[in-house]
């Protein structure tokens, strides 16, 4: 995961309705501009912590990145919507952090899958770097993550390996 | 008893190296106040009123002798040679300074332990029944259960800021000895018609300022598939949960808000993360997971000429201890002993190193190494040979250990209370040791009987003073301490009717008075029970205004007030 500063980042939240580079859009705006916005300037969705992302109706691919919003970083919000992003929406694009982004959450938000986290002001980009380094990289923990969706028992049993998407039918009871 | 893996042994550490890179980075400045706090309350320290709090997990109430002297050491080397149970089975220590909290992590990972999410706003320690794995109306140990569950919440990267804390216990037995409808999840073993087994879920329980008895959202969900649900639970708390209101965050809260669309809710983010997800089905336990971590859980073995024949006692005082300090177990051959933490001169809960020292050795000589840490603050040996009950007796008694009120009206619960904890609006301590000064003859103790009195400082209910027989609250009005008075209150178990919360029987009393009012309310229930009606049951049935009376007759610093 790519560790950036909130005030060099490439990527800023539009504040003029000119189409531009770099522009991350806020998903009410874009269903007003969707229609009429350049094709060769490839925006980034700026969605609420409050907002479903199965629910937004809208073509995702239309986007280079979508930003997902920390208002504190005590709320947690963002963590379920990255999670739905990558594993039921299959958003292979890129997830940035954004808002108050700080150090020690750097170990959460790689391992629900995102791929750059934009500090606030403030926040040493060095220590979030060495954040990262604790539990093997992150790759030590029990459960299945972002990175891999298998639990540590998973991991040890080969055998038993089933990372590619199964069908499993709900309900079926075992003895 | 689950012993750790290597990888379990580094996990225990890498968090205590990455909490010693925290701490230092606040220690140095580099990490404000705001955002350390919530890092070190995930590793169970606290800022308190002398100085901090650290809570240490004790998973599933199980501890091992081992485990207890480093505890006891710790008590001695860092704290004032002492240290507290709690209601969740955990352990708090109150008085290390947080500069050597990294020394403490570190010495606990020596012996596989850890602060990992007792407090915070996430998933906490998994309570589960202290009689697992040896009560005789078992259906399944619920202990691999919990140590699976365990597992898998340990640093789940999704659900490390929810809303609010989240508490999750398990049992596996007929009996609900785990208050499960008190829980934000409880699950309650259960086999369905085929003979399958799976689990009760129970979601949106909690006491707090709101008490609310959990609503049954699946009346049996297939063992294998716990994990999941737990999953799509957590994922729309965290999703829909109130952020807006630290009173309004739990989970019990939105449950009781949405009701069914809350069920329906968790049912369809259920299906979808098995039939959508990228591996979504990767966290179905499997036999052999399971059958990997009930390996832990076997029994000891017992020896060969082990008798089931108990030794009659000849001393009355033996007796009363056989009666309430020793349960039966599934193992004939063997009991479950309490080891009570209520007596007078220390608070429930409590002790002091040397006693944790003698516990364990109790625990060693006659119970394979293993003790257990009860919802009710005492200790219990779950492996002792009915042979050497009048040895392990006498030994405890020697230790302080043997007080035969397990069950009792001195038995009490209760939270640290104003003393020690910032959070209380009133001391707790004081009001226990009052009322347990107030009954100190066994005989009328006896004759009173199965009584739960529980007492928390706030609102926050560490007490649990809700699932009280008797419960009183602290309360905080103009700056002074107050308390206030419930009655007919149960955690769910056979000691009580159905799990609820108590009836308030008027305004709250001043502390001296709290003593007069349980001794009004004992009185009371002496006078009007019908032969072997029990106090709690005779407290649901009661007149509330036979309640007030009675306690309204023993107000002095207060009558003045409620004349007015």
């Amino acid at each position: 995961m790519n560790i950036v500063e909130s005030i060099s980042d490439a990527w800023q939240p539009a504040v003029d309705a000119a189409p531009a580079p770099g522009q991350l859009i806020a998903l009410e705006r874009w269903a007003a501009i969707a229609d009429t916005w350049p094709q060769d300037i490839t925006p980034g969705l700026l969605l609420p912590n409050d907002v479903d992302p199965r629910e937004i109706g809208i073509d995702l691919g239309r986007f280079a990145t979508i930003a997902l919003q920390f208002p504190k970083w005590t709320d947690g919000r963002a963590y379920t919507q990255a999670r739905l992003l990558r594993r039921r929406l299959r958003w292979g694009g890129e997830l940035r952090a954004v808002g108050d982004v700080v150090v020690d959450i750097a170990p959460l938000l790689a391992r629900v899958g995102f791929d750059v986290a934009v500090l606030r002001p403030g926040q040493d980009p060095k220590a979030a770097r060495g954040a990262l380094r604790f539990f093997d990289g992150g790759n030590a923990h029990y459960q299945g993550d972002a990175r891999d969706p298998r639990p540590l028992f998973q991991k040890q049993a080969p055998a038993q390996v089933g990372g590619d998407r199964v069908l499993v039918a709900v309900g079926g009871a075992r003895s | 008893m689950y012993t750790y893996t290597d990888f379990d042994r580094r996990f225990v550490r890498e968090r205590a190296a990455q909490f010693r890179d925290q701490l230092q980075r606040h220690l140095a400045g580099e990490l404000a106040d705001d955002e350390f706090r919530p890092l070190r309350l995930q590793n169970g320290w606290y800022i308190q009123r002398h100085a901090p709090m650290a809570r240490i997990s004790i998973p599933y109430g199980t501890l091992s002798s081992t485990q207890a002297r480093a505890l006891a050491d710790i008590a001695d080397q860092f704290d004032r040679g002492s240290l507290h149970f709690t209601t969740r089975q955990n352990a708090q220590y109150n008085w290390i300074p947080l500069a050597r909290a990294a020394d403490v992590m570190e010495r606990l990972a020596e012996v596989d332990m850890h602060g990992i999410q007792t407090s915070g706003n996430c998933v906490r320690n998994i309570a589960s029944d202290v009689l697992a794995g040896i009560a005789p109306d078992e259906l399944v140990d619920p202990r691999p259960f919990a140590e699976i569950v365990r597992q898998w919440s340990a640093l789940h990267p999704e659900f490390a800021f929810l809303p609010r804390k989240f508490k999750v216990s398990i049992g596996g037995a007929a009996e609900d000895r785990v208050a499960a409808g008190w829980y934000d999840v409880g699950l309650l073993a259960r086999r369905d018609a085929a003979g399958a087994l799976g689990f009760q879920v129970q979601v949106g329980g909690g006491m707090g300022r709101t008490p609310i008895i959990g609503t049954v959202v699946r009346e049996f969900l297939p063992w294998d598939q716990l994990l999941i649900y737990l999953e799509a639970v957590l994922r729309v708390y965290n999703a829909y949960g109130r952020r807006d209101n630290i009173w309004k965050a739990r989970i019990k809260i939105l449950v009781r808000a949405e009701g069914q669309r809350f069920i329906d809710a968790v049912e369809r983010e259920f299906a979808e993360i098995l039939e959508h997800d990228l591996g979504g089905d990767a966290h179905l336990i499997t036999e052999d997971e399971l059958d990997r971590v009930a390996a832990h859980f076997a029994p000891p073995p017992v020896a060969a000429d082990a008798d089931a024949a108990v030794e009659q006692p000849d001393d009355p005082a033996y007796a009363r201890w056989l009666q309430r300090n020793v349960l039966a177990h599934r193992d004939p051959r063997l009991r479950a002993v309490t080891l009570s933490l209520k007596r007078l001169g220390q608070s429930p809960g409590d002790v002091t190193s040397t006693q944790l020292r003698a516990a364990a050795d109790l625990a060693d000589r006659h119970s394979h190494g293993e003790l257990r840490v009860s919802h009710e603050q005492n200790l219990l040996l779950p492996w002792v040979p009915a042979s050497g009950l009048p040895e392990l007796w006498r030994a405890a008694r020697q230790a302080s250990l043997a007080n035969p009120n397990i069950g009792l009206l001195s038995d009490i619960i209760s939270c640290p209370g104003g003393d020690l904890c910032a959070l209380a609006n009133a001391r707790s301590l004081p009001i226990a040791a009052a009322v347990s000064e107030r009954f100190t003859d066994l005989d009328e103790l006896y004759d009173i009987g199965e009584l739960a009195l529980n007492i928390s400082g706030c609102m926050n209910s560490c007490g649990h003073h809700h699932s009280g027989h008797i419960g009183i609250l602290g309360v905080d009005k103009d700056g002074s301490e107050w308390y206030q008075v419930t009655v007919g209150g149960s955690d769910g178990s056979h000691r009580g009717p159905a799990a609820g919360p108590g009836r308030i029987i008027g305004p709250s009393f001043s502390a001296s008075e709290v003593p007069d009012v349980v001794e009004a309310l004992v009185d009371l229930y002496l006078g009007q029970r019908t032969p072997g009606e029990r106090f709690v049951d005779w407290a649901r049935r009661a007149r509330i205004e036979d309640l007030r009376a009675a306690a309204d007759a023993v107000r002095r610093d207060t009558a003045r007030e409620n004349a007015a």
